[in-house]
């Protein structure tokens, strides 16, 4: 691993706090970082192992669950 | 219900390792209720194969399919289409499974990805117990329906041995001795006497140790 | 019965029948085929004890068979309790190596169940089970009395042999425990060798109970014994042998003695045992087990006024 690699992060946010602050930061014009990518969840009692382990089959090197 | 484990990771991926193309075969049987050969259970563990033979750098097509049950022919022959598709096919159900799947194709080569276990049923979530060895002849009305030869590690007839202590066995503090349990059913209700009583050596020609066994129902028979 | 009233005609069974405190020792076979080493402490119990349990993969360890060494006793003139498990024997096997054990001149049998073999050094071994050790009583005596094998065919010459079995008064659950004795006699026991005792509190209320129920008039009971080498050793078989009482006091009383003395004090404690059993109420004798500690058993025997042990032809 190089020190220029950039993990690809599959982050699965909650509808109602994560994915909303996430919504809200893009308002406020704040910049995140680009190789997060963002899928919204209705809550995060919706995510799955099977989520998590196609993420990492089509090529996430990390997953985030945030609500 | 048949109750099994998964094989591990390492054991299945060393079964498959020579093929690219095979069919995950899930039952939706005993292994589905004991959450291990079900629908679930077959994506869970097909993505878990495609990564590991990517890490490999090497690919690996995995189709999916849960029939009813492994153990009837009727939903074996769903498969009979396809099989010939693959280099392989991996069953996700009990030893019954994969067996006949085998007979179903004979020029297939089928492997197991499950370790069954025994009959037996969940205690709690995610916890399951055996209960009947399949020994082909009942004798738990002797013992108030609690059976020594599946629950008792010596399959005594006339138990508790010396190793009994606190209502466990003596081969592990996690198991309970099922003696210790019929003997204080006993005295509660006051019938110790059944315990007084000899019981025969028993006839082991119904179980395994007669020979594999068939179970033929005349009239259904045609 | 044979002719002259006796089952088997073995010393031991002579000497009970005598009315004699009976006096049994145990010496466990090698673990290989060091017949010399077996035969050496053979000769710590030489006159000494009146019939030595000879061990059979004794906590599911593997070692000589104890067909063999019981054979190999009987040739150097001391008298074997030939111990039988059913872990590692089906019906064939059990009732072969029964004429086996008669025909190379044993005369004592101790019927056992057998220890798990997760016990021992080969856990992944398939257990047999066929029976167990009440149905192998049962069937000893069929075997001896009846004449006959399981199956009813007749044994040209049947085995004669002076039945024994264990008890173990601190197994659970206790209220049982003498129940189950009572049926191990029922099913045909001459004798009966308890596990080793340390609660001499709980053994005196199982032994009375033995008594009300006419147990020790049915079948002749020793109490076991096995002198404590030292305070980890007690400590060691309170916590890991199921099914093994000891007593917190006892450990106090080891820990209480005086360095390198601890020993002294486990023979002490079981030569006090020893002297309360020939009074105890319904007990026909002790059986010692001192464990790969045979070489005491003189010393102990001597101190515990056991000696010399009668002779009777």
């Amino acid at each position: 691993m190089n020190e220029t690699f950039e993990p690809q992060i599959v982050a699965y946010c909650c509808n109602y706090c994560a994915y909303a602050a996430a919504d809200l930061a893009g308002s406020m014009r704040l910049s995140y970082p680009s190789n997060v990518k963002v899928i919204q969840v209705p809550c995060t009692g919706r995510v799955d192992i099977l989520y998590l382990l196609r993420a990492i089959e089509d090529g996430a090197d990390g997953i985030y669950v945030a609500g | 219900m048949i109750v099994a484990d998964r094989k591990s990771l390492d054991e299945i991926q060393e079964m498959i390792k020579d093929y690219k193309k095979i069919l995950l075969v899930g039952c939706k049987g005993c292994v589905t209720v004991c959450n291990v050969g079900g629908m679930k259970e077959v994506q869970v563990l097909s993505s878990i194969l495609k990564i590991a033979r990517k890490k490999e750098g090497r690919e690996l097509q995995v189709e999916e399919r849960t029939i009813e049950r492994q153990c009837d022919f009727e939903y074996v022959e769903q498969l009979r289409a396809d099989c010939d598709r693959f280099d392989a096919i991996l069953s996700m159900a009990c030893g019954v499974g994969p067996q006949f799947l085998a007979e179903a194709f004979p020029s297939q080569k089928i492997y197991p990805a499950l370790d069954t276990k025994f009959f037996g049923g969940a205690v709690q979530h995610g916890i399951w117990e055996e209960r009947c060895a399949g020994c082909g002849t009942c004798v738990i009305h002797f013992y108030d329906s609690l059976c020594p030869i599946a629950r008792c590690a010596k399959s005594l007839q006339h138990g508790p041995c010396g190793g009994s202590a606190n209502g466990k066995c003596e081969i592990s503090e996690d198991v309970d001795c099922i003696w210790d349990i019929i003997v204080r059913k006993k005295m509660e209700q006051e019938r110790l006497e059944d315990l007084r009583t000899y019981r025969a050596f028993k006839d082991w020609r119904s179980a395994r140790d007669g020979g594999p066994r068939k179970s033929i129902r005349e009239e259904l028979v045609q | 019965m044979s002719d002259n009233g006796l089952k088997s005609g073995s010393n031991l069974e002579k000497i009970l029948k005598a009315g004699h405190f009976a006096f049994t020792g145990e010496c466990g076979p090698p673990k290989g085929a060091n017949v010399e080493h077996l035969k050496e402490k053979f000769e710590h119990l030489r006159g000494i004890v009146d019939a030595v349990n000879i061990t059979d993969n004794q906590t599911a360890v593997v070692r000589m068979s104890s067909t063999a060494a019981s054979a190999i006793m009987v040739a150097q003139g001391l008298e074997p309790n030939f111990q039988m498990v059913c872990r590692d024997r089906n019906r064939l096997a059990i009732m072969a190596d029964i004429l086996g054990a008669y025909s190379l001149g044993i005369r004592n049998m101790l019927c056992l169940s057998g220890d798990h073999q997760q016990f021992g050094n080969h856990p992944e071994a398939k257990n047999v089970f066929d029976i167990d050790s009440m149905q192998l009583i049962a069937l000893v005596k069929m075997m001896r009395d009846e004449g006959t094998f399981m199956n009813g065919e007749d044994i040209d010459v049947p085995p004669k042999l002076f039945i024994g079995a264990a008890s173990n008064p601190f197994a659970d659950p206790y209220e049982f425990r003498i129940y189950r004795l009572a049926n191990k006699i029922d099913a045909g026991a001459d004798f009966i060798q308890t596990q080793c005792i340390y609660n001499m509190e709980r053994f005196r209320d199982f032994m009375k109970r033995a008594v009300d129920m006419g147990l020790a008039e049915k079948a002749y009971i020793l109490a076991g014994v096995t002198p404590m080498k030292s305070t980890r050793m007690a400590q060691y078989m309170a916590k890991k042998v199921p099914g093994i009482d000891v007593p917190e006091s006892l450990i106090k009383r080891l820990k209480g003695a005086v360095n390198g003395k601890q020993a002294e004090e486990g023979i002490r404690f079981a030569i006090e045992q020893i002297e309360e059993f020939k009074e105890m109420e319904g007990l026909a004798g002790v059986h010692l087990m001192a464990i790969e500690w045979e070489h005491k058993v003189p010393e102990i025997a001597e101190r515990a006024n056991m000696l010399p042990r009668p002779k009777i032809d």
